[in-house]
């Protein structure tokens, strides 16, 4: 499963939202890929990939460094989420861990793209400059990435 | 000068700021409470159809799309002139009623629930939801998982959408119920109902039974006396979806009743030179400062307030929850102990599940008359909802043509900015003493007294992080770090 992550209204926020629909766009008659938009982390993240084999996350990232770059990253990468630090939810690493108690089937494997953001407070519907050169670059890695790894059978979700 | 900054920068949603500082001495001296700003909606939407808000404004924030939605249909229901039938106000809050539920549930597990049930002392590790699950069972584990599941369902099958509802026209809904829907929404409904008395029965005994917990809630670290704003119905009664706004003093003394469309003449906004965020105040009192009392006009609006406002709740299992909860207190109403609040989401989380349930089994609800269609155009619309942090107000100016002129949009949590403000200081001050080392339970103390608001810290923004979830950095008055926390997870 793919997932943009983001929000179309803010900016370079939109800049998984835009790589998912290209993705989508160029996965056509790719059945075992299911490629969804969605605007919320945490729980709902975690709700999305139930089901799914492999999860791949694109968002923005703002890290402080040059806009438009590309980094790769586990859920180790992320700082461990802790009921402090999330504004209405769990954060991923504790989601995928209480979905997984639960009895729910998810990813074994969750990989994230994240663009390296200018702006993600302005309202607006376009991509700086940087981080719309970005996007090609994200779609490329992520096709060469998935004719590299070995198709998997896709599961019913287990909800 | 000291500065103390908690500085959440986190997960894949928003962050927000606390800065505190303290005095030559280590006393607190300020603390403010700081989120992004986001910039430029007003011009983003000028020039645009209205009857496109619906669908812009719900996508101003993923967790409550459908509050932001609903406040802005029923504006346009005033901008086009359109009444809607009643079947869809019914469809309306219905599915409304379901995105509470959920909402709430989600609150009190993930975010509310583990500073009481894992405790506030307990490692950041075993302070979430998984901490909750292994004291009160796997099977709450579960249990909250199929009420987000079958919610979201609802929400999806009234709204057309999963996460961002289309349902929503001027004057209407788009789409009815059939009989088959009605079934299922019913069932889910009797479930919620059946989950929100499990969730109340959790926190009487995890936390209202615990004397320390007991203590903390009652305690005036997190007690502020300020004016409550809530919306209720022609009797005085909690609703969510319609009715008028009302605020009570800090005695419970009704101070004002009005309809949204009447927010300008009660509400005006305080600037300050530190933030670009606004600080809502009442009108008719005015801007004291950031203060307690009848004479400060400083106002919240939460689940805790909307509870202070209502003479009573509509269904009838919420209303003896309704009357356990004042008699807890000593029989006082209103209460102003802010960590009340998160058993007061409770109370509305079964009000909403026993509410969906009526609404559900309502002959009405599947009637085919949802829609009345506009026939002019007025050039002003405010629609108003209880969003689950505060009461929501959307307005709406456009030309003859339907075209946007001016938006103005007060969301829940900006309603609370002065009181998360003032909580915040005043934990801050309660918790930290002259030469004592700032701990990290005594920080997560101090971030109880936000949380407790559920703020939305950034209506929008998705970035992943880029920092440590939280850095302390205490600061001499010549501005050398002489001291840095951080909290690692």
């Amino acid at each position: 499963m793919i997932i943009g992550l983001g929000n179309p209204l803010l900016a370079d926020d939109g800049v998984g939202l835009r790589i998912a629909a290209e993705l989508r766009r160029r996965l056509r008659g790719r059945s075992e890929v299911t490629i969804i938009e969605l605007y919320s982390g945490g729980m709902w993240l975690m709700e999305a990939m139930a089901g799914h084999e492999r999860a791949i996350v694109i968002d923005a990232m703002a890290g402080g460094g040059v806009a438009g770059a590309i980094h790769q990253l586990g859920l180790g990468d992320l700082p461990q989420t802790r009921t402090a630090d999330s504004t209405h939810d769990a954060g991923l690493p504790v989601a995928l861990e209480l979905g997984r108690a639960a009895g729910l089937q998810v990813p074994g494997e969750v990989q994230i793209w994240a663009v390296e953001a200018a702006d993600v407070e302005t309202f607006s519907e376009r991509l700086t400059p940087a981080v719309e050169r970005a996007v090609p670059q994200v779609v490329e890695r992520v096709l060469k990435d998935l004719d590299a790894t070995p198709p998997v059978q896709p599961r019913r979700k287990s909800q | 000068m000291k500065r103390v900054s908690i500085n959440p920068i986190t997960r894949l949603e928003g962050h927000g700021k606390i800065d505190i500082f303290l005095d030559e001495r280590g006393n607190v001296a300020n603390a403010s409470f700081q989120v992004p700003e986001l910039r430029g909606f007003e011009q983003f939407c000028r020039g645009r159809q209205a009857e496109d808000m619906p669908a812009i404004t719900s996508r101003i924030c993923g967790v409550c799309p459908e509050a932001h939605h609903l406040a802005s249909v029923k504006a346009l229901d005033q901008l086009f002139a359109a009444e809607p039938p009643p079947a869809a106000k019914k469809i309306r809050e219905l599915l409304y009623m379901a995105f509470f539920v959920t909402d709430h549930t989600t609150h009190f597990y993930a975010l509310g629930g583990p500073d009481f049930i894992a405790g506030p002392d307990a490692p950041p590790s075993e302070r979430n939801i998984l901490g909750v699950v292994r004291r009160v069972g796997l099977a709450a584990g579960k249990a909250v998982i199929e009420c987000r599941a079958r919610n979201h369902r609802v929400i999806q099958m009234l709204g057309g959408r999963g996460i961002h509802p289309t349902a929503g026209l001027p004057g209407g809904w788009s789409k009815s119920v059939s009989e088959a829907e009605r079934a299922e929404i019913e069932e889910a409904a009797r479930r919620n109902v059946e989950f929100a008395q499990f969730s109340l029965q959790v926190f009487e005994r995890v936390v209202w039974r615990n004397p320390v917990h007991r203590e903390m809630v009652e305690s005036g670290v997190y007690c502020h006396r300020t004016y409550s704003m809530g919306t209720v119905d022609a009797q005085n009664r909690l609703n969510l979806y319609d009715g008028e706004i009302r605020i009570v003093d800090p005695e419970g003394l009704e101070f004002a009743r009005f309809p949204a469309s009447q927010y300008l003449d009660h509400v005006a906004e305080h600037v300050e030179p530190w933030t670009y965020l606004k600080f809502p105040f009442l009108k008719k009192i005015g801007w004291k400062g950031f203060q307690d009392g009848a004479a400060s006009g400083v106002y919240a609006a939460t689940p805790l307030t909307r509870l202070n406002v209502s003479a009573g709740l509509s269904t009838s299992l919420a209303q003896c929850e309704f009357e356990k909860f004042y008699a807890a207190f000593g029989g006082r109403k209103p209460v102003h102990q802010r960590l009340a609040t998160h058993w007061a989401r409770l109370i509305e989380m079964l009000y909403a599940a026993e509410r969906m349930l009526a609404l559900a089994t309502d002959p009405e609800i599947t009637s085919p008359e949802v829609r009345a269609i506009p026939q002019r155009i007025r050039g002003t619309g405010v629609g108003s909802v209880e969003a689950p942090r505060g009461t929501l107000i959307h307005h709406y100016e456009s030309d003859e043509k339907g075209l946007l002129r001016r938006v103005n949009l007060i969301a829940g949590t900006t309603n609370n900015h002065a009181a998360i403000a003032m909580s915040v200081r005043k934990a801050a001050e309660c918790l930290i003493r002259a030469g004592k080392v700032v701990e990290e339970g005594v920080l997560n103390r101090i971030e109880m007294a936000f949380r407790l608001y559920d703020p939305c810290l950034s209506c929008a923004t998705h970035a992943l992080p880029g920092s440590m979830p939280l850095v302390v950095r205490v600061r001499n008055h010549a501005g050398e770090t002489i001291r840095t926390l951080r909290r690692e997870g």
